[in-house]
């Protein structure tokens, strides 16, 4: 149990329940914020972590409860009011334009105006400046957006943010698309805001940054409110535990054999961020690519695929160099990809299970080009068996299924393509704890099965835990290869900042 | 492009003098003082429409009822100025009509939520009808000094008074577009409407001030349309509505939204108006013209998509440098 001082408290909110049509989203939730603290939000997907914050700032409105700020009881209706009261929120998905400036997007939607409706285009660039100078940032305010890397994106969010006078900020994953030099530089500007006095609602998933940033975490599962914990002395079973509601098993199982034959390999290959590349991968084997972003790992993977091009090299499925490489050459010659953003490019939410599944094999499928409903639910039945897909039927649509199980359904789209080999990007981006193990012994069971794959992961725990084999890059260059026995963060670090250890 | 708030010179303007220049030495009499004077005069009905397109377009939707309500206004001139109404009560009725139309879009597709596509399709129909009907089919001429005026009066040197009320209506919209709240919040909307939304912009309001002004736009073009010929004719909108996307998509505001603007469209104006004239008088037969309007409309955009890729491409590579 965690105590607040209630001189400092400047958010309660008490019993908040919301309701959306035929599920209970929040179910009598309480949360205390204190000024200059962290309150670390956790739980797994679907656990209504962005549903409570979306009611603290408005794009919500309650049912029921009780929501106390800065001494008042209120009750936003929309952002401009909760703005106007000093709550800010950082959206996980980017949401900057990148046609406009940076000092266009930091003040979008509350302009300093010299008269009613006509912007005072000085100031704002003038006060974009101070607040840049704040975050201590040199960024040009006149810059478009669309030239500025992610991570320097991520940091005109913060910015737009702080251009209104907050009290509270609210992130949500910030750190999801950063690599870990510039999340120290975000977790500086959260440490140079608390000492300002403002309270912070942060919502992560990264267990290691909940103690390095909060000060205290609030668990949530399934909607309820399960406990208030100091963020110093919880152990992260002891948080693993309340989020899951049950004592997690060995998060990596693998049970690991000998692999047998080469069936991808790629041969001095260059493309947009890469050059030089050897790899391979054996049937029965899980091998990673490890970079911190922007080392070319996924370009890697977007021009095996032949959705990039390659500039110099050649493409090797089981022995066959692949030519032309395009997805639909790849796809044919027994390729499957998982990509990043599964949401965006490996799924459509829109339509069932039982359609997703299919959609890449439609021609293996069906011969003569006529489907067959029938044919097809079969098909998706069983792979929901197969891979412990939680849905009542195929026909559910594939946006209203949680994290996991939508990357579930990728997998399937590919098994059922007969493909042997598979290409992973960031498998556990956004999934929950209890499905990212999932996962893991699903990728296990493919590779006893004969299967191949390629995995490209940013997370060094997952990297060690489930690779036979890892590639370590930097600067578009393999600069290591390490075996399973081999693999220590150090050891890989090490590679990847191209430091002691690594080969010229 | 874009440095230090100065206003951007697009691409596409060098592309005109280009073409200016080039049609001075294959066309015949193109190069005169008074061509240049005919081919602006007949870039302001053109323009004038299209600045409302240029913004419905820039966030994200489409205007189709702009030609209507142009036929519309163009014909309430002609019939009220027979019927011996007086003038300012034609130009505010004239006015009313856009507001109306404008709004009636505006509410449908900003409140009630109807797809714009459906939502201006009908009122393009519904109006384009309406026109018909009132001028009984056919095209109604008519007298009226205050429409004479604005049509065909030239200022010493022959510059129309038409090209002078359309400067400053362009002039007005840049301002609006660059310099206020409206303005802003339309490349929010068309750049990324959620966003737009969580930046607590009211996005409905935007959404219905487009189609507002749209309207409005569009009925002045029908009055100078009427000015310039003495006539309401019922169908002299009909081209107009593509025309405009034409002008607007080359001048640079792609339908995706979010970009682009007012000064780009002035220049895709110019370019067909250019392009007319020149192949005109290069004795090509308006029936070749339109197909290599057309060609010339394709090339464009593959030029524009290519450097767009190149741009994106340096984008990755900039990304990369900095990881270093």
């Amino acid at each position: 149990m965690y105590r607040f001082n209630e001189e400092n408290v400047i958010l309660r909110m008490t019993d908040i329940t919301k309701r959306f049509p035929g599920t209970l989203a929040l179910d009598h939730v309480r949360l205390t914020c204190e000024k200059g603290k962290v309150h670390v939000l956790l739980g797994e997907n679907g656990a209504g972590k962005s549903t409570l914050v979306k009611v603290v700032c408005g794009l919500y409105s309650l049912d029921e409860g009780t929501e106390w700020y800065d001494g008042k009881e209120v009750n936003f209706s929309n952002v401009k009011e909760s703005m106007a009261a000093g709550i800010g929120m950082i959206h996980q998905e980017l949401s900057l334009l990148p046609e406009r400036t940076v000092a266009q997007n930091i003040f979008a939607g509350h302009e300093p105006m010299k008269r009613k409706g006509i912007i005072d285009i000085k100031k704002m660039i003038s006060d974009s400046q101070a607040i840049l100078d704040r975050l201590g940032l040199d960024y040009d305010p006149n810059a478009l957006v669309k030239k500025l890397s992610i991570a320097q994106q991520q940091m005109v969010e913060v910015a737009k943010a702080l251009s209104h006078d907050v009290k509270l900020l609210i992130m949500d994953e910030p750190t999801s698309s950063l690599t870990s030099k510039e999340i120290r530089t975000l977790f500086g500007i959260v440490r140079r805001l608390t000492a300002e006095g403002v309270a912070i609602i942060y919502i992560s998933h990264r267990m290691e940054e909940i103690q390095e940033i909060g000060d205290c975490v609030t668990v949530m599962r399934d909607g309820q409110y399960i406990d208030t914990v100091d963020a110093k002395t919880a152990t992260m079973d002891d948080l693993i535990a309340m989020m899951v509601g049950r004592k997690l098993g060995k998060m990596y199982e693998r049970n690991f054999q000998k692999p047998e034959d080469i069936i991808f390999e790629t041969r001095n290959l260059a493309g947009l961020r890469f050059k030089n590349v050897n790899i391979s991968v054996r049937s029965g084997e899980i091998v990673s690519l490890y970079g911190l972003v922007g080392a070319g790992r996924s370009e890697i993977a977007m021009a095996a695929f032949g959705y990039d091009p390659i500039d110099e090299g050649t493409v090797l499925l089981f022995g066959k160099e692949i030519k032309h490489p395009t997805p639909y050459n790849c796809v044919k010659a027994g390729m499957g990809f998982l990509p990043e953003d599964r949401k965006t490019q490996g799924l459509h939410l829109a339509m069932p299970i039982a359609d997703n599944v299919v959609e890449a094999s439609l021609g293996k499928i069906f011969k003569r080009g006529f489907l067959n409903s029938k044919r097809e639910n079969e098909i998706a039945e069983k792979y929901i068996n197969d891979l412990k897909i939680a849905t009542p039927g195929a026909e559910k649509l594939v946006g209203e299924l949680s994290g996991g199980n939508q990357q579930k359904v990728v997998i399937a789209k590919w098994l059922a393509t007969g493909c042997k080999f598979l290409i992973f990007d960031e498998p556990t981006r956004g999934i929950d704890v209890g499905a990212k193990s999932e996962i893991y012994k699903l990728m296990d069971t493919l590779v006893g099965q004969g299967y191949g794959i390629l995995m490209i992961s940013s997370d060094l725990q997952e990297v060690i835990g489930v690779s036979d084999r890892c590639y370590v890059m930097k600067d578009g260059l393999i600069t290591g290869e390490l075996e399973h026995q081999e693999l220590t963060q150090e050891r890989i670090m090490q590679f990847a900042f191209g430091g002691k250890g690594a080969t010229e | 492009m874009i440095k230090k708030g100065k206003i951007k010179i697009p691409g596409i303007a060098l592309f005109v003098i280009v073409l200016y220049i080039l049609f001075c030495f294959i066309a015949q009499s193109f190069f005169s003082w008074y061509n240049f004077v005919l081919i602006l005069r007949n870039s302001c009905t053109l323009l004038i429409v299209s600045l409302g397109m240029t913004w419905s377009i820039l966030i994200a939707q489409t205007d189709l009822s702009v030609g209507s309500v142009m036929s519309m206004g163009a014909v309430m001139s002609a019939v009220m100025s027979n019927a011996g109404i007086p003038t300012v009560v034609i130009v505010i009725c004239v006015l009313a009509m856009g507001v109306g139309v404008g709004s009636l879009n505006g509410i449908l597709i900003s409140k009630f939520k109807f797809d714009f596509w459906v939502t201006t399709f009908s009122t393009m129909s519904i109006f384009a009808g309406l026109a018909l009907v009132i001028a009984n089919g056919a095209t109604v001429g008519f007298e009226n000094k205050f429409y004479d005026f604005i049509g065909n009066a030239t200022l010493p040197g022959g510059i129309y008074w038409l090209i002078i009320i359309t400067a400053l209506i362009s002039g007005i919209c840049i301002y609006v577009e660059r310099n206020t709240e409206f303005g802003f919040n339309m490349f929010s909307v068309g750049g990324c409407e959620s966003a737009a939304i969580d930046s607590g912009i009211n996005v409905a309001k935007n959404q219905f001030l487009v189609y507002l002004f749209s309207g409005i736009l569009s009925s002045i073009s029908g009055i100078l349309v009427a000015g310039m010929s003495n006539a309401g004719a019922p169908t002299v909108g009909v081209d107009y509505t593509f025309t405009a996307m034409a002008a607007v998509v080359i001048g640079g505001t792609p339908f995706i939204g979010g970009k682009g603007g007012i000064v780009g469209t002035i220049f895709g104006t110019l370019l067909l108006r250019i392009l007319t004239s020149g192949l005109s008088m290069m004795g090509i037969a308006p029936t070749w013209q339109k197909a290599i309007t057309g060609v010339i409309i394709v090339s464009l955009i593959v030029v524009d998509v290519v450097n767009e890729n190149r741009v994106v491409k340096n984008g990755l590579r900039r990304i990369y440098t900095d990881a270093e």
